[in-house]
């Protein structure tokens, strides 16, 4: 039962800061004492350069943490963006090595131009989010369930086209500059600069735009959003398909640094950008979280694996470190938020 | 044990919430092995003494006494040992274990963790045999039809030496010839030594099993009767609904006016050749108890539930999902505030234009100025109470959020309002401001549909009002000064 208070005072505009940012401060306040700390005891550490490392080294795990973070933010899980990236940076070296041109299976491709194969390559990657879209928003199966299987699907996929090696020969020149290309001066790499460019749309998308506040709209209540009028299956297809996307287009940045198709490649990232989302607020209990703060919690990440590098710990201890920082950092979000509510 | 004469006998019971005593100094004994009904509209208080008795809500003040000795349960595990068990609208089984399994479920004897084979599993067996032996023990409970589930229930409150079964609304889901088998077992339990207390909207009921019955309203006793002593059906519809004084309405002529909806011969899972027009300006209710249909004809006009049948609103047909049917100009405020209406999580700013986010956004962007333009507009138009914008929904009283949820569907700009328990949850201010609002947007030219299970909110506000039982429509009146609130109990409550 509910006492009402039929006063009704004067509305002010905006006149308190509302929990996501207040969350990303929190997060944000976190990686400075963090950073605070790792100045003091590991040496150089607060270099320029250095910095500005902490800040970018991490950009293939952003990149795939915006699809990642928007589901999340929908209630919804994508495992199967690691798969996706070796999956499509193994069908790009693959459609693009030169064909018939060596004994050696691995050595031959389909001999397509670069700009057919990399757009054939993330086809192939949207492929899969099509399928994650179809189970996850017509059937209803859940995320976890889905995802965990096209993961799967995914490297295995990338197993069977590289027999569970890499394809690395007969590649054009061409194949290998945007990975590897930096901006002219600076060390700062191409791959960094699409990551910031993406970041700034994925910003943009989720503050200013009506899809964006959709993505918020199906986290908080599906089926209140439903009878508002959203059509949920629609929307929950296009963030799949922009998650496999992006997750794409990662996959053949990562070929073409290393000018390979590795089926290895990118083991565990879908856990690591699931990290980042929740070290940077995300919830996942959905309807909440920010891409900003997911880059927090990728500036986070490396602050600490650089400091435990820095350290001359073994990357035996990177793990742990991991999994102590995700546990606190989450534990400090929920206390945050308690304490603000009571 | 020394029995008692009154298996139960409530005294002075009271149990008041914030803003209302919704159980009022309550006083009546049950007599032992008897079928005692317990009737009354909704919120009449039936739940409230119902949670009492079974532990999930603690009392205000006054006293029961079980067998003579004082009864105050703090959970409903607790009622169930002293011998108070309940079988619910929501039945308590598993449906993936077999009927044995469930018998025991929660009793099960075990020697270091695994179970044992015991008598007391033959002993539940036998009571559920004499009770129907058509149920094999070993079957799944998931292949039972509902009827056959509450009659495992039944039996596992039996063999448990349960004094009291209360049942509430029993024969809501099942069928004519479940229901008969369920009355000839609900006999039968006198004899077992055991009492039942009977929740049912169903006035035949009471006359067909019921040695006494008890009315209740407005959260007071009215009165406890043997049902030998009561002449007909009219007089238990008296009791219920009282002198009820009804606010002064007059309804509006608006039959001469076009027909902005029409819907002919609509069949669903629940609903049966449902048909009726709602013309411009019009505010209709569509009265009947729980489960005659109300939500469902809501779902089914709105696309979320499949049906057969023509709908035409504005002269074309209606598209059958809520996006296009918003589209098309309808609005619905959901029976749920907080699971379907609401974004709980969300401010107040985030929840009022997205119903029609198109109005306040240009090529897809947000304008956040006209966004917090149109939030101030409702919360002034609605009177919605609060500081700011950016209050988190959850954080509002009932009436507020629904006044919310008003606000969302009003700028979906739609010409005809679907209210599902508009005021449902929410308190006596609240309800005669939605009341207001409601009225005010039937002067403006919108035609409002209300989903009502309480009569004095049908009344009070719908120009016509149509009855539901069953998922039949079966009548269609003219609101008025002489309407005959007691027909309308009589035709809703299954008479002809």
């Amino acid at each position: 039962m509910n006492v009402e208070t039929n006063q009704v005072s004067k509305p002010l505009l905006g006149s308190k800061m509302s929990n996501e940012s207040f969350i990303t401060l929190i997060m944000v306040g976190v990686l400075f004492v963090l950073f605070g700390i790792a100045c003091a005891v590991v040496p150089n550490f607060y270099l320029p350069r250095n910095m500005l490392n902490l800040l970018t080294n991490n950009w293939y795990l952003i990149i795939v943490g915006i699809g990642v973070s928007f589901l999340l933010i929908t209630g919804n899980f994508d495992l199967s963006v690691g798969g996706n990236i070796a999956m499509t940076g193994v069908f790009a070296v693959y459609f693009c090595q030169a064909a018939n041109v060596s004994q050696n299976v691995l050595a031959n491709g389909l001999g397509l131009p670069y700009g057919v194969a990399v757009l054939l390559a993330l086809l192939c990657a949207m492929g899969i989010g099509a399928i994650n879209a179809f189970f996850v928003a017509k059937l209803k199966v859940p995320s976890i369930i889905v995802t965990l299987g096209t993961m799967m699907l995914a490297r295995g996929i990338a197993q069977i086209v590289t027999q569970g090696a890499q394809r690395n020969t007969s590649l054009p020149d061409v194949f290998g500059v945007v990975g590897s290309m930096s901006l002219k001066g600076t060390p700062i790499k191409v791959s960094v600069v699409i990551m910031v460019g993406l970041v700034i749309a994925a910003y943009i998308f989720e503050r200013m735009t009506v899809p964006g506040r959709r993505t918020y709209l199906i986290g908080a209540n599906a089926e209140a959003a439903r009878l508002s009028g959203i059509n949920v299956v629609r929307h929950l297809t296009f963030l799949y398909l922009t998650s496999a996307l992006l997750a794409g287009i990662t996959g053949i940045l990562l070929a073409s640094e290393f000018k390979a198709g590795v089926s290895n490649r990118a083991l565990g990232y879908e856990f690591d950008a699931l990290v980042i989302s929740l070290l940077g607020g995300v919830s996942i209990a959905g309807g909440f979280g920010s891409v900003l703060g997911m880059f927090a919690g990728a500036v986070i990440l490396s602050v600490i694996t650089s400091s435990a590098t820095g350290l001359l710990l073994s990357p035996d201890w990177q793990f742990t470190l991991k999994g102590v920082a995700t546990l606190i950092a989450i534990l400090t979000q929920r206390f945050a938020l308690d304490k603000r509510k009571g | 044990m020394k029995l008692t004469e009154n298996v139960l006998e409530i005294q002075d019971l009271v149990k008041e919430f914030p803003s209302v005593r919704a159980v009022n100094n309550v006083s009546f004994d049950i007599k032992r092995n008897t079928v005692h009904c317990l009737v009354g509209e909704n919120g009449a208080g039936k739940s409230t003494l119902i949670k009492i008795l079974t532990g999930a809500y603690m009392r205000t003040s006054g006293t029961v006494l079980l067998n003579g000795e004082e009864h105050n349960p703090h959970s409903p595990r607790d009622a169930k040992q002293r011998g108070i068990s309940t079988l619910f609208q929501e039945l308590n089984v598993v449906d993936q274990l077999t009927v044995e399994e469930n018998l025991t479920l929660g009793m099960e004897d075990t020697r270091f963790g695994f179970f044992r084979k015991t008598d007391k599993i033959n002993k539940m067996v036998n009571v559920m045999k004499s009770l129907e032996p058509s149920i094999s023990p070993r079957q799944l409970v998931s292949t039972l039809s509902v009827a056959k589930k509450q009659i495992v229930e039944i039996a596992k409150a039996v063999a448990t030496e349960s004094d009291i079964i209360i049942m509430d609304e029993p024969t809501a889901s099942i069928s004519e010839s479940e229901i008969a088998r369920l009355f000839k077992i609900v006999k039968s339990l006198r004899a077992k030594n055991v009492t039942v207390i009977y929740i049912s909207h169903r006035l035949d009921e009471v006359f067909e099993l019921g040695d006494y019955v008890t009315v209740m309203r407005d959260g007071k006793h009215i009165g406890t009767k043997p049902v030998a002593e009561i002449k007909d059906r009219s007089e238990l519809i008296r009791m219920m609904i009282g002198k009820t004084v009804f606010e002064e309405y007059t309804p509006k002529e608006v039959g001469s006016q076009e027909a902005i909806l029409q819907v002919k011969d609509l069949c669903n899972h629940k609903l049966n050749g449902i048909s009726f027009e709602i013309h411009k300006g019009e505010i209709v209710g569509f009265y009947g108890l729980v489960g005659a249909g109300k939500t469902e004809l809501a779902r089914a006009l709105y696309g979320v539930d499949e049906y057969r049948g023509e709908i035409t609103f504005k002269g074309k047909k209606l598209p059958a999902t809520p996006d296009k049917v918003i589209a098309a100009g309808i609005a619905l405020v959901p029976e749920e505030r907080r699971t379907q209406g609401l974004f709980t999580v969300l401010t107040i700013r985030g929840n009022v234009p997205v119903m029609n986010m198109e109005k306040i956004s240009r090529y897809g962007f947000i304008n956040s100025t006209q966004e917090r333009k149109v939030t101030l507009e409702y919360i002034d138009r609605l009177r919605i109470a609060t500081n700011s914008t950016e209050k988190e929904a959850a954080k509002l009283s009932g009436g507020n959020q629904q006044k919310v949820v008003f606000s969302k569907c009003l700028f979906a700009d739609a010409d005809l309002l679907m209210l599902d328990e508009p005021t449902r949850g929410i308190d006596v201010g609240a309800k005669s401001e939605i009341y207001g609002i409601i009225r005010r947007l039937s002067e403006e030219g919108k035609s409002i549909m209300i989903f009502s299970s309480e009569l004095p909110e049908v009344v009070n506000i719908c120009d016509t009002i149509y009855l539901l039982f069953d998922g039949s429509m079966k009548a269609m009146m003219k609101n008025g000064p002489d309407i005959d609130s007691e027909k309308i109990i009589h035709i809703v409550t299954g008479g002809e």
